[in-house]
């Protein structure tokens, strides 16, 4: 059984992951990981201390397990250019900040700490309304640039290829043959993929008004002592490398930055394939994790909510109704945490040994959720 | 001229549209200033909205428009409730009555459900859409702060056939302070009201040290309407105004619960996550009869119905249910 420990502010909860049932399982790591999370309560996903608090939690873990390769994400300048109109200034502040605490951790962690920018941001200047098809436009709150499309009618297809802010409807069948996947690939992808042009949003996904929206970026900056990556599948092989030459190793994705503002000597990597580019969410972290293209499984178009029904498991991990294998913690032998102001991922995307990440849904900050995965590797 | 459709009857002229800024006059008549638009759609479980007791399981299509006749300090949705809904065109759907039902059926839902804003600032257009909905066999249900008149409340009942209304404190002092109403009364008058034409669920969202104290009474309130109103106790969730705020002690909160749990056949505490006190226990033996997940405000969720036909598994009681128990996907198979 894997042990969920949930924490609602003075309050915790320990579940079984899957079932989402409380469980009275005693984990040898449990302790270690309620006192974290007791000590340092989230601050909220666009709160100024919503990055440092990424820091001190991690810190706090490093100091307690040792770990030898850490999986951190630092989203607050991301969430607060989304959903709030910033001064230049400020959105240069908040990005500064982002680079200061992964630099804080790795000074105060002593770990070599790879950085990786998730892509620009650029305004949320077109909404795009696809209401009027005959078919469905299935679009979601956290992917402002994919919409999938179902049952299109003849006038369907006219309409949207006469639509002056798509940048292109891709069938199914072209996804499959981009990526190399085979018929059996395509349970999961739409009939369609409607791409949004630069700065366009499927309308009525998104209950806060967006100011921002990612580009998203054709290459994403990479901290140069990676070493060389053309493609974000690089990442992972190179992270792997360097944990095997026996290099204490983080890695630290600092949301919605690319490389118009990224600090330190960077390379750059491709950040999708051809036509087809990642935005930062749950499909990108897989890439980098996995080292393969998951789009077959998750894109911006799926109808997610088929999933959830009742005897759906991991209720605490939104639409997955697995956890994803293959990852990078899982590959890496020794201790690994993951900690990050980006709900759901650390715990789906990472398969590192314990995660932690807030448990914030919409925004709305309901505390943290951290995950033990292995609490067999602190007797060695 | 005077609004009647929520007690503060604001007067409207063709250039003065209330509190609620969703109304005008126009020839005598009141008419809305945004007919047929929506803020945002998106498919959700019942129980997330939340309803405990009515169709269990089903998947709905929760939608919303713009405009609030209150002014709660802790409010969730400000972003959209709050703003001039003027302001909000460029991205506000446009989406007509018989088109929103086919959405509903598109998405495989069983159910329309308004819960974003307060429906009594854009009734015509949900009066319009139930018309539609009705003839589509989809039920329509809304989340409400009840401050209806007794005519739109008349109205809304008859929209609606399920109604979860939000009783957030008796006092006036409260009323004023935390909601920019003057008092209860109207909310105590309308739950009564609609408790006799449609299934209610109430919620109440519990702030410690200001509203914990009057849980007794607002149990009392509730059981003399009915005693098998299920009542959603909420941990506050401090946001808006009120976001630099202590969350309130779940542990204390929870005590306070269940002083008052008998008093009414099913209280729940929620809206955190994780929290235990979200089953359904038959009120005759005490069995599960319904089993949740907290996945606090981002949703909870029916884990296994064991309540078949509206009987406890155990002793065969009655369990209260509005609707059946719908699978997820029962409504994939005709959309
Ligand atoms: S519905 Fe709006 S305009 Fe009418 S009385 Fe209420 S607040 Fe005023």
């Amino acid at each position: 059984m894997t042990l969920a420990l949930l924490d609602a502010r003075q309050w915790q909860q320990a579940v079984d992951l899957r079932s989402g049932r409380p469980s009275e399982a005693v984990s040898p790591l449990g302790g270690m990981v309620g006192d974290i999370l007791a000590r340092h309560p989230f601050p909220g996903d666009r709160d100024g201390g919503s990055n440092a608090w990424v820091t001190d939690t991690a810190l706090d873990f490093v100091a307690r397990y040792d770990p030898g390769f850490a999986f951190l994400a630092y989203a607050q300048q991301y969430y607060s250019s989304r959903y709030g109109a910033l001064a230049p200034e400020t959105r240069r502040k908040y990005v500064e900040n982002a680079f200061a605490e992964a630099a804080r951790f790795a000074r105060e962690s002593g770990m070599t700490t790879v950085l990786v920018g998730t892509g620009d941001l650029v305004p949320a200047t077109t909404p795009i309304d696809l209401e009027d098809l005959d078919g469905l436009a299935v679009a979601s709150n956290w992917c402002a640039h994919y919409a999938g499309l179902y049952d299109l009618s003849d006038r369907d297809r006219e309409t949207l290829a006469r639509h002056p802010h798509l940048e292109r409807i891709v069938p199914r069948q072209e996804i499959l043959d981009l990526f190399g996947g085979g018929p059996e690939d395509g349970g999961r992808l739409p009939d369609y993929m409607a791409v949004a042009c630069r700065g366009g949003f499927f309308k009525g996904s998104s209950l806060r008004r967006l100011v921002m929206v990612p580009e998203p970026s054709a290459v994403i900056p990479v901290s140069q002592n990676l070493g060389p990556a053309t493609s974000i599948l690089d990442i992972r092989p190179r992270l792997l490398e360097l944990l095997e030459a026996g290099n204490r190793v983080a890695l630290a994705l600092l949301e919605g930055v690319g490389c118009a503002e990224f600090q330190p000597p960077y390379t750059t990597c491709a950040n999708g394939k051809d036509w087809f580019r990642y935005e930062p969410g749950d499909a990108q972290y897989l890439a980098l994790s996995t080292g393969r293209h998951p789009i077959f499984e998750h894109n911006g178009g799926y109808r997610y909510y088929l999933d959830d029904g009742e005897h759906k498991p991991y209720p605490f991990s939104g639409y997955f109704k697995e956890l994803p294998a293959g990852t990078i913690g899982e590959a890496y032998p020794g201790r690994s945490i993951a900690v990050g102001n980006r709900s759901m991922f650390m715990h789906v995307c990472t398969g590192c040994d314990v995660t932690c990440e807030c448990f914030a849904r919409n925004l709305y900050n309901q505390g943290l959720m951290s995950v033990i995965f292995r609490d067999d590797k602190m007797v060695r | 001229m005077e609004c009647d459709y929520c007690e503060r009857r604001c007067r409207l002229g063709p250039d003065s549209f209330g509190y609620c800024k969703m109304y005008r006059q126009e020839g005598g008549r009141i008419v809305e200033r945004f007919p047929d638009r929506w803020c945002a759609y998106g498919v959700s479980r019942v129980e997330t909205i939340p309803f405990y007791h009515a169709w269990p399981g089903a998947r709905c299509l929760v939608v919303g428009t713009s405009g609030c006749n209150f002014n709660c300090r802790y409010c969730a949705n400000a972003e959209v409730v709050k703003v001039d809904p003027a302001g909000l065109a460029d991205i506000m759907l446009d989406i007509a009555p018989e088109a929103m039902v086919a959405k509903a059926r598109k998405h495989g839902c069983h159910a329309i459900v308004f819960a974003v804003n307060e429906p009594t600032v854009s009734l015509p257009t949900l009066a319009r859409v139930a018309e539609a909905a009705k003839a589509a066999g989809i039920a329509m249900g809304c989340l409400t702060n009840g401050y209806g008149t007794p005519r739109s409340t008349a109205l809304l009942g008859r929209i609606f056939s399920f109604v979860n209304v939000s009783l957030k404190g008796l006092a006036s002092e409260f009323c004023v302070d935390y909601l920019s109403v003057p008092e209860a009364g109207p909310i105590l008058r309308n739950i009564a009201a609609l408790a006799r034409v449609c299934h209610v669920e109430v919620t109440t969202p519990v702030i410690e040290g200001v509203n914990d104290q009057e849980m007794e009474a607002m149990a009392d309130f509730l059981a003399g309407v009915r005693r098998d109103i299920p009542w959603h106790v909420f941990r506050l969730l401090p946001e808006y105004r009120m976001q630099q705020e202590h969350y309130p002690s779940i542990e204390a909160l929870s005590a306070k619960v269940e002083a008052v749990k008998n008093r009414l056949d099913y209280v729940y505490f929620h809206n955190f996550i994780g929290s235990r006190w979200v089953n359904t226990h038959c009120p005759s033996c005490g069995a599960v009869a319904i089993s949740r997940h907290s996945l606090g405000c981002g949703g909870d969720k029916l884990d296994t119905f064991f309540a078949a036909g509206g009987r406890c598994p155990s002793c065969n009681g009655p369990i209260a249910l509005y609707g059946e128990h719908v699978a997820w996907n029962a409504k994939e198979a005709t959309a």
